[in-house]
């Protein structure tokens, strides 16, 4: 009988379970535990900084993979994972037609782990790309841009025109032969446009033709003139995604 | 504004709170779980294939082909059978802004949160999508004059003609220049009023003087006024409506739905296929060859 009444005895596991999360460090950086009912699970979501973009609860067809097939969100996750290896890149990389092409080099030989660093940036790149075009299908044939979601879906093919330029301002940046010979080629098609043409080709490379203007030109708008802008309106688009009632669903 | 939006939330059905799960842990577990995916498989990716590094930049020596970025290569396909600022300018800019007013135009609100929401949204999808690369297809090929190659060889290639070559009556239908170089022209000119066509045509003031180094908004210079402008242009509109009046014939179009989900897939399939051609099908001259032909010289 009296075994009843004394506290079960603490298992191995339960001892190194309290180690870690029930020692003070660790309690002052998640306030609470583990949230393990509903309303602390809600609480979880709504006051943490990075999760708080979510609603609280979500139509049970939403979680489903083949509803979106987690498009966006790994388009947001490639734009995080660019950031965060360029600007490691940007440790090693100055944008001087002098130094360009070596430091690339150099960042491929001599860097732990570099080659691994600009391979991750560069398929990533690709990936977005390809990602937000999936994307912008999956919206299309769900029939999700329709009201009230118009404005959103502006806003998304913003979003599709700013990952092209990102990528294509990039492209320039190791300064090699299909570096320069792509952007030639690009920015050639610019001049071409009725009226204002030449001007913009101009404006965009800093001079007639690719060379060192272009280069830090196309570097500052690529580490930070577009992801600043991007970031804005990535921040409406999910905004707008909540505002306009979460994702859409059939009425 | 305000009447349209309350109309929109009017619509929106009463929340079943039975039917909703919580993001945490429903929804946070599969974000995690596709972040970690997708690191996983970009981080061997990026372990097995190297990003191309080439020479150091080279102004004086232009490989050969010379392609832009992969995701600008369907503009660059489109250069060779237009106009350059139809193909590098005018018709990205009119895509983007027809993509954008989608919604404006389609308003209904049915059938929306489903995949293929129409009845014959499905049959739409599927032939807007292959026609429309069965078309661009053939349309690359012609213009790259390979049927005139392919006839050539299968007529000496049976032994019926071993000298058999493209009968010059036939010129005009090489390609898309063809119609510049294999239609006498000059032989149907005519003069109203002391305008001669067609040697006039570069009269008609169509520009800004001084706002570009070329003074003329577009070349409209005849004959290629008409293959590289006219007739690209009419093939863009026309397609697109034929498309709609073939599919509205067959009783699959009932709604502006099924007209955006048709033109879409067809936009698809040509931007898919031009990509593709233009990456993998262009070798030196941007020539139409099979991919393992493409070399790249430095000249």
């Amino acid at each position: 009988m009296a075994n009843l009444e004394r506290a079960p005895r603490k298992s191995f596991n339960d001892l190194i379970y309290d180690l870690i999360f029930k020692n003070y460090v660790w309690q002052s950086i998640f306030r609470t535990g583990y949230p393990n009912t509903p309303r602390n699970q809600m609480l979880a979501v709504a006051t943490n900084v990075f999760l708080h973009l979510h609603p609280t609860r979500i139509h049970r067809t939403h979680v489903k993979i083949t509803h979106t097939y987690c498009l966006g969100g790994l388009s947001f996750f490639m734009f995080l994972g660019l950031t965060v290896t360029g600007v490691l890149l940007m440790f090693y990389y100055v944008p001087s037609i002098e130094r360009a092409y070596q430091d690339i080099q150099e960042l491929e030989a001599n860097v732990r782990f570099g080659q691994l660093l600009r391979n991750m940036h560069r398929w990533m790149a690709h990936a977005m790309i390809i990602l937000v075009l999936l994307h912008m299908m999956r919206v299309f044939y769900t029939g999700a841009y329709k009201p009230p979601r118009e404005f959103n879906w502006v806003v998304g093919v913003v979003l599709f025109i700013l990952t092209l330029l990102l990528s294509f301002t990039g492209y320039l940046l190791p300064w090699d032969q299909l570096a320069f010979w792509a952007i030639t080629v690009g920015t050639t098609m610019v001049g071409s446009a009725p009226v204002l043409g030449d001007e913009s080709k101009f404006l965009l490379l800093g001079g007639f033709s690719v060379g060192p203007n272009a280069l830090i030109r196309f570097y500052t708008l690529h580490v930070i003139g577009l992801p600043l802008v991007i970031s804005i309106f990535m921040a409406v688009h999910f905004w707008r995604v909540r505002r306009d009632g979460g994702l859409a669903r059939p009425l | 504004m305000v009447s349209r939006a309350a109309a929109a939330i009017r619509t929106r059905p009463r929340r079943e709170r039975e039917a909703e799960v919580l993001v945490w842990p429903d929804l946070v577990f599969i974000e995690f779980i596709s972040a970690l995916i997708f690191s996983i498989a970009l981080m061997v990716l990026s372990a097995m294939v190297n990003a191309p590094l080439l020479n150091r930049a080279d102004p004086d020596t232009t490989p050969n082909p010379s392609k832009a970025p992969w995701y600008f290569l369907n503009l660059q396909e489109l250069l060779l059978h237009m106009e350059p600022a139809w193909a590098g300018v005018i018709v990205p800019t009119i895509a983007l802004v027809l993509l954008a007013a989608i919604p404006y135009w389609d308003r209904d609100t049915e059938g929306q949160g489903v995949w293929f929401g129409t009845k014959f949204a499905g049959r739409l999808t599927v032939f807007g999508f292959t026609a429309a690369t069965l078309i661009t297809s053939l349309l690359i090929i012609w213009d790259g004059s390979l049927h005139v190659v392919w006839t050539e060889n299968v007529i000496r290639g049976l032994g019926l003609n071993s000298d058999f070559t493209w009968p010059g009556g036939l010129d005009w239908f090489r390609n898309l220049r063809g119609f510049d170089t294999g239609i006498p022209w000059d032989s149907l000119g005519f003069t109203i009023g002391g305008f001669t066509m067609f040697e006039d045509w570069r009269a008609i003031p169509l520009g800004i003087p001084g706002t570009t180094t070329d003074p003329w908004l577009l070349n409209l210079n005849f004959p290629s006024f008409l293959s590289q402008q006219i007739i690209p242009v009419a093939t863009m509109v026309g397609l697109p409506v034929l498309f709609v009046l073939f599919c509205k014939g067959l009783g699959w179009i009932h709604s502006r739905r099924d007209i955006a989900l048709l033109i879409f897939s067809a936009f698809i399939g040509v931007y898919l296929t031009t990509t593709i051609v233009g990456t993998a099908f262009r070798g030196q001259g941007q020539d139409l060859k099979p991919p393992w032909d493409i070399v790249v010289l430095e000249e």
